[in-house]
């Protein structure tokens, strides 16, 4: 008996001496700079990521035309060393410097760009941020054109061709086809995004005819228009097919110079160079996509480790999934010397719990927001915290396609009802800034309008009694959505208590886990749905444009013509101002002002002064387009804008947790962008401070 | 409709593994088993090595194993076939798809995503797709989530990294439940039984992540002995596992007390201390004996209850086990990683289950002769 | 943890008829001479009682948010406190309790339920469908069963929401397994008993046969096990709510929320304290109350 025990216990020692295997090796040297990361990257493949989370690994792996100046966050010589912009704002030169290379020692040329750029817009692919490249001539076309047309003309798979449709609708109505169900007609075809962007008259008139009766005649000019727009698309797409990347767009004079002809005069534009989706790839280990729906991309594995090839600052170490990331310097980048650290490990914890107490322990130098919200408050008084102000605004959306929710003033009603200062104050309590419009503020040259939005529970009680629902009799039971997190719980659970003590309507919170949750705001079966939204670039654009019928982003059936059209005209406001914007301007809310900053821009002497008014111009046209949301639409209820708060060591040093201007003011860091290629630890503060 | 069918044919398959003759089962035993073997190797090593290795394996399958073995691996090929059809079929019930992605709905992208990755959106043809990939090229499939990765890449090093968690734990918990069940069973309804089986008892009446975080609470950030989380050394095993262990040293120290009472009331103890043998020989000769037997039967359903319970110690502590593949790939709905999960994981406890048998099946008359 | 431990054979009705009792007198009796499992009795019925009547008599609510409050802990108007919400946390506890005594008894009620007709059909057959049966019974064993569950809950969710019925029925449907093994024991060794021959000679159809006379017998040992597959649910609910997958309110829930305040900075331990003890106390006396009904029912484990 006693030996079969010891037999036991001698093949367990061996076993655990075995396991002792599992653990990395303990020779290896300890990171300089470790932080907590939040979740496991999906791929580090820059232009089919989307999370902040895997854009701080890209930030470091690669680097684009710019790159961020850690104190300013504004763009900085990066690939390329230097740029200039034509006189009308619309072509872009971009020099890139010679001694950039790839970390297997191959030189960064203009064709990688071209080439990544291109990528990018393959519609097989489906990169989500290829929207982005579309201010480039010829990349929308490049990008959507060819499944736009087929849609429209047709052959379609799994749908009717939207031409064929009109055809049928016009012989099965032939005195006149009511307005309810071409608008159902529009949704199931998905006419508004494949028609984005037409010039034609026709087109534009059938598709914002909400009410009546559509004639026949109206329908016969529809196909014919659609037939021309149809073409017109394919022909786009075969010039783009052809032209892009070689003369059209984006395309390189010899290996160091890059040219990007832009749609129109785009402000942001060099501030997305620094942006990862817009980051080189070596083409050599990415294979091409064949054209086409099948993907044989077998080497989809490119960027995992060893193999990976970046030309950022840091090359990739190792990766354990769900264990540990390493980044080490890279001897290689053009400006290695300014890197600091050699060593950077990264850690995946998505339990907020754990990743507090790796922070408190000393295992972790950064901890980027990832904590429970109860200790907001304590947290708050340490000196390692800090808070900033975000571009990204928490809010929730109200389907609007079905009861009670069609009713923009039951909608009004319960924003109405709910005192966001007590949402701020007492739940989430990082100090966000309670909202009542969708674009934050802090972004220059943008006037927000007013918000019929605000803290008056009378009102929403007449709101109600008005739209049928007297003391909140007879009001359906509804819930509010939110996916898997304490946080969002918690603030649901608190909203559905306040509206139901107020307006007395049944409503409850439920959460559902994020594919579930992801699903049902799709596909609209939801009643109230919690969402969040983080600028991906310093502009309004990025808060208004997700609001167009049936845009991927809307979410919510809600649909309003002119808004659809502000947002387009807004992508190119000079053509607008060309084209004749009158009947348009005639429908805004502060005509005689639009009209006035339109004709500032048709009189403007030269291009660059007619950019400058063009951009005056956009601005109040979209504080037009918020006015429609919150002075009458009301699709999305605003709560808070975000506030971005973390935990970092005094020995991290180029954090800036605020931000220090090129003219030496501070300012906010809004995108809660901590790039840390110049990141550097201080031995001495580190070993005089102790860890708590 | 086509499924249920499907479904009713697997069964009916299995079922009639029972009618089987006996030479029969031998041979597809032994067949199975060979072919097992050659498509681990196949793909990589090519036939000649693939039918080097399996055809010894198959050989030594005819003439070494039982019979009881022989059947336990036919049934258990045709189950792990069933079980990957039912959790595809779950799988694919549940709302949520995998290829829709935040931004941009796109109908084009979301047809060639699930070309490359295999996955239409009817459960049998995947099941179909999948079976074809794993019994010709011996390959679990890639991984939706985790880009650029297969499923074997993913979970192989999650495997003996839950492997030493578990194992520590179950043997934490069969020290540790031996040691006060025994010590309670020697001297029942006593104020020590009860004080023995009180404290065991904790270990059942909160839940792990409870008495977990406040391991962590107590060691690692008051007193600052063991790292809060994480994996990379013998300190990181110590928390996670005596965690784990808690609630099954509680039902071990109850059936350990169990059967050395039962034991002791045998006429062949007062016999052997009639016989002058000293207190603690007679306790430790038999009443452990006694006390392990149960405790070996519980084994099996033990090893299975700690590997998955330790999900949640795994997701507490930082641990990149397998446990974590499970739920998140669920979750995710990363079906190949969730199918290669099930799969590697009822391998591993049908296994173990026919290891304890045999293990029960030796010691069990090892005893009755001794006595 | 959905094993219970090793089956105990019953050895069918004890011949203490000399004092002319039933067995389940017989056990009555036993089980009030042990001290630890009437002390579990009383507790369980005292809980059950004070989650179901006290909510009621206090008129609490559980739903309520008082954002300015925040989490205090006890006070004269909060005896537990509030919860960071600003929500009576006694309340909380209290209806939180009911979900989880109802989530308990509804999920051991399917496991019973199932697992019992299960086990006594492949008990009483025997051979070949006793075999078919627990080799289906062994399959499903070699699931993950949290896996199992999490799917079957990943597939409810969307069409009940917050519903706890998905969650019985997904516990209970994992839970069933032991009980069927259990059941199929004790059949087999009454299928030989004198008085189901009896029984089939007079002519009693078999499901007569099982549903009379031997389901009655295996009553006991199915008690025992009930009682203690309980405690198993209210702690798989408890991980489901760790996951996020759980019902809205109940102690596994308020517990699982509690964790992730447990922390050098600020604790708030009442949030954890006293679901915990709630929770502990019930688990707690399931168990006694178990370990004394099988010690009560099984002759040979007397002193």
């Amino acid at each position: 008996m006693y030996r079969t025990l010891l037999g036991i216990l001698a093949a367990f020692a061996c076993a655990l001496l075995v396991v002792g295997l599992t653990f990395s090796a303990a020779s290896e040297e300890a990171a300089d700079y470790t932080f907590i990361n939040g979740t496991e990257p999906k791929s580090l493949d820059p232009a089919l990521i989307t999370g902040q989370p895997e854009g701080r690994l890209a930030d470091a792996l690669f680097e684009g035309l710019t790159r961020r100046n850690t104190a300013s966050l504004k763009p900085e010589p990066g690939v390329a060393s230097a740029w200039s912009l034509s006189e009308d704002k619309r072509t872009w030169t971009f020099t890139l410097r010679p001694e950039a290379r790839w970390s297997d020692g191959r030189p960064v040329t203009a064709h990688d760009f071209v080439w990544s750029w291109k990528r990018m817009l393959e519609p097989a692919l489906g990169s989500e941020y290829a929207y982005l490249l579309h201010v480039i001539r010829g990349a929308e076309a490049y990008n959507l054109y060819a499944a736009n047309a087929t849609c429209i003309l047709g052959p379609r798979e799994g749908g009717e061709p939207i031409r064929q449709g009109v055809e049928r609708l016009l012989r099965e109505h032939p005195d006149g086809l009511p307005a309810a169900t071409w608008e159902a007609f529009l949704s199931t075809t998905k006419a508004q995004e494949h028609l984005k962007g037409c010039p034609d008259p026709d087109v534009l008139t059938a598709l914002s005819q909400v009410t009546g009766t559509l004639p026949s005649a109206m329908l016969r000019g529809l196909i014919g228009a659609l037939t021309r727009e149809g073409e017109r698309r394919l022909s786009l797409h075969a010039e783009a097919l052809e032209r892009f990347g070689v003369d059209l767009g984006v395309y390189a004079q010899g290996d160091h110079t890059l040219i990007v002809e832009l749609g129109a005069p785009t402000p942001y534009f060099l501030e997305i160079t620094c942006f990862y989706p817009l980051y080189p790839v070596p083409r050599w280990l990415v294979r091409p996509r064949s054209s086409g729906n099948v993907i044989k991309d077998e080497d989809q594995d490119w960027f995992l480790p060893g193999t990976l090839v970046g030309n950022g600052p840091f090359r990739l170490g190792y990766w354990r999934v769900n264990g540990k990331m390493r980044l080490s310097k890279s001897p290689s980048y053009w400006n290695h010397e300014r890197v600091r650290t050699k060593h950077v490990d990264v850690y995946p914890v998505d339990n907020v719990t754990t990743a507090l107490n790796l922070y408190l322990t000393g295992e972790a130098d950064w901890l980027p927001g990832y904590y429970p919200l109860e200790l907001s408050k304590d947290l708050k008084l340490r000196p390692d915290y800090y808070a900033h102000a975000g571009l990204s605004t928490y809010f929730y959306r109200f389907n609007c396609a079905k009861k009670p929710f069609d009713d923009a003033r039951v909608r009004q009603a319960i924003c109405l009802a709910l005192d966001r200062q007590e949402i701020v104050e007492h739940i989430t309590q990082r100090g966000e800034i309670p909202a009542t419009r969708m674009v934050p503020p802090g972004l220059a040259g943008y006037d927000s309008p007013e918000s019929a939005i605000a803290h008056d529970p009378a009102k929403a009680k007449k709101l109600l009694a008005e739209a049928g629902y007297p003391d909140g009799r007879g009001f359906p039971e509804v819930s509010i959505l939110h996916n898997t997190h304490d946080g969002h719980k918690k603030v649901a659970e608190y909203v559905a208590d306040v509206l139901k003590r107020t307006l007395n309507i049944p409503i409850k919170a439920h959460n559902q886990e994020w594919q579930a949750y992801q699903d049902n705001m799709r596909l609209l079966k939801y009643d109230i749905a919690r969402a969040g939204w983080i600028a991906d670039y310093p502009d309004p654009n990025t808060f208004l444009d997700m609001w167009v019928t049936n845009g991927g982003n809307n979410q919510t059936g809600w649909s309003n013509a002119l808004y659809d059209r502000i947002i387009a005209v807004c992508a190119d406001v000079e053509s607008f101002v060309r084209a004749g914007p009158e009947d348009t301007l005639a429908r805004l809310k502060e005509p005689a002002k639009a009209r006035a900053l339109a004709a500032a821009v048709a009189a403007a002497p030269d291009a660059a002064s007619r950019a400058e008014a063009g951009a005056r111009l956009r601005a109040h046209l979209f504080r037009e387009a918020e006015a429609l949301l919150f002075q009458d639409g009301f699709p999305v209820m605003p709560l808070y804008y975000y506030v971005n708060t973390g935990l970092v060591r005094p020995w991290v040093k180029e954090f800036y947790k605020e931000l220090v201007l090129p003219d030496g003011t501070k300012a906010q860091n809004l995108q809660d962008l901590h790039p840390f290629h110049d990141v550097w630890i201080d031995p001495e503060i580190k070993a005089r401070e102790r860890v708590r | 409709m086509v499924e249920a069918l499907l479904l009713l044919g697997f069964l009916a398959l299995i079922a009639s593994t029972l009618w089987w003759p006996r030479p029969f089962v031998r041979l597809m035993s032994a067949l199975l088993l060979g072919g097992i073997v050659l498509m681990f190797v196949l793909p990589g090593r090519g036939l000649v090595s693939g039918l080097l290795a399996s055809v010894p394996v198959a050989l030594v399958a005819w003439f070494l194993l039982p019979p009881r073995v022989h059947r336990r691996v036919c049934f258990m090929v045709l189950t792990l076939g069933l079980l990957v059809y039912v959790t595809t079929l779950l799988m694919f019930l549940a709302p949520g798809n995998p290829f829709r992605q935040e931004k941009q709905a796109n109908e084009q992208v979301e047809a060639a995503l699930r070309e490359k990755y295999g996955v239409p959106p009817n459960a049998t043809a995947f099941f179909g797709i999948y079976m074809q990939k794993l019994l010709t090229e011996g390959s679990l499939g890639p991984s939706i989530k985790n880009q650029g990765r297969t499923v074997a890449e993913l979970i192989l090093p999650a495997f003996p990294v839950s492997l030493a968690l578990g194992m520590t734990a179950l043997v934490i918990a069969a020290a540790l439940g031996l040691f006060l069940g025994v010590r309670a069973g020697l001297k029942p309804n006593s104020l020590s039984d009860q004080g023995s089986m009180a404290l065991a008892m904790v270990g059942i009446s909160l839940p792990n992540f409870v008495i977990g975080a406040l391991f962590v609470s107590v060691f690692a950030l008051q007193l600052g002995w063991l790292p809060v989380a994480g994996w990379g050394g013998y300190r990181h095993l110590l928390l996670p596992a005596l965690t784990l262990a808690l609630p099954y040293a509680a039902y071990i120290a109850r059936l350990a007390r169990g059967g050395t009472i039962e034991v002791m009331q045998q006429d062949f103890i007062r016999t052997a201390r009639s016989k002058g043998l000293s207190e603690r020989a007679v306790v430790l000769k038999h009443a452990l004996k006694g006390a392990i037997l149960p405790v070996v039967s519980f084994l099996g359903p033990a090893a299975a209850g700690i590997f998955t319970g330790s999900f949640v110690v795994e997701n507490l502590f930082g641990i990149p086990g397998m446990g974590q593949w499970f739920v998140k790939s669920a979750i995710n709905r990363d079906y190949s990683v969730v199918l290669g999960a099930a799969l590697i994981y009822c391998s591993i406890l049908t296994v173990f289950n026919l290891l304890v048998d045999m293990a029960y099946a030796w010691l069990d008359p090892r005893i009755r002769e001794e006595a | 943890m959905s094993s219970t431990p090793s089956p105990v054979t019953l050895s069918g009705p004890t011949p203490d008829a000399d004092v002319g009792t039933s067995l389940a007198a017989d056990a009555w009796r036993r089980l009030k001479r042990n001290r630890l499992a009437v002390v579990g009795l009383v507790l369980i019925l005292l809980i059950t009682l004070a989650c179901f009547l006290l909510p009621v008599i206090l008129d609490l609510d559980p739903a309520t948010t008082e954002a300015k409050l925040g989490a205090t802990s006890s006070s004269a108007e909060h005896l537990m406190g509030t919860d960071t919400l600003g929500r009576d946390y006694l309340a909380r506890v209290l209806v939180g309790g009911q979900t989880s005594l109802l989530v308990g008894l509804i999920a051991t009620l399917v496991c019973v339920i199932i697992g019992t007709l299960y086990g006594a059909t492949a008990g009483y057959y025997g051979g070949r469908i006793d075999e078919l049966l627990m080799r289906f019974v062994d399959f499903l064993y070699g699931i993950p069963y949290m896996f199992l569950v999490v799917l079957i809950m990943l597939m409810f969710d969307d069409a009940q929401r917050g519903n706890p019925l998905p969650v019985f029925m997904a516990l209970g449907a994992v839970q069933w397994l032991s009980m069927a093994r259990i059941v199929r024991g004790q059949v087999l060794a009454l299928r030989d008993q004198e008085f189901v021959l009896a029984a089939r000679l007079t002519g009693a159809s078999d499901a007569r046969i099982i549903l009379r006379h031997i389901l009655p017998n295996v009553l006991g040992i199915v008690i025992i096990y009930a009682t203690l597959t309980v405690p198993a649910v209210i702690i798989l609910e408890s991980f489901l709510s760790f996951l996020g997958l759980g019902v809205d309110l109940s102690w596994g829930r308020l517990v699982a929320e509690a964790v992730g305040v447990i922390n050098p900075i600020r604790s708030y331990g009442w949030l954890l304290f006293w679901p915990s003890l709630f929770l502990a106390a019930t688990l707690f006396s399931l168990n006694f109350l178990g370990d004394g009904l099988r010690d009560a029912f099984d002759p040979k484990s007397r002193r």
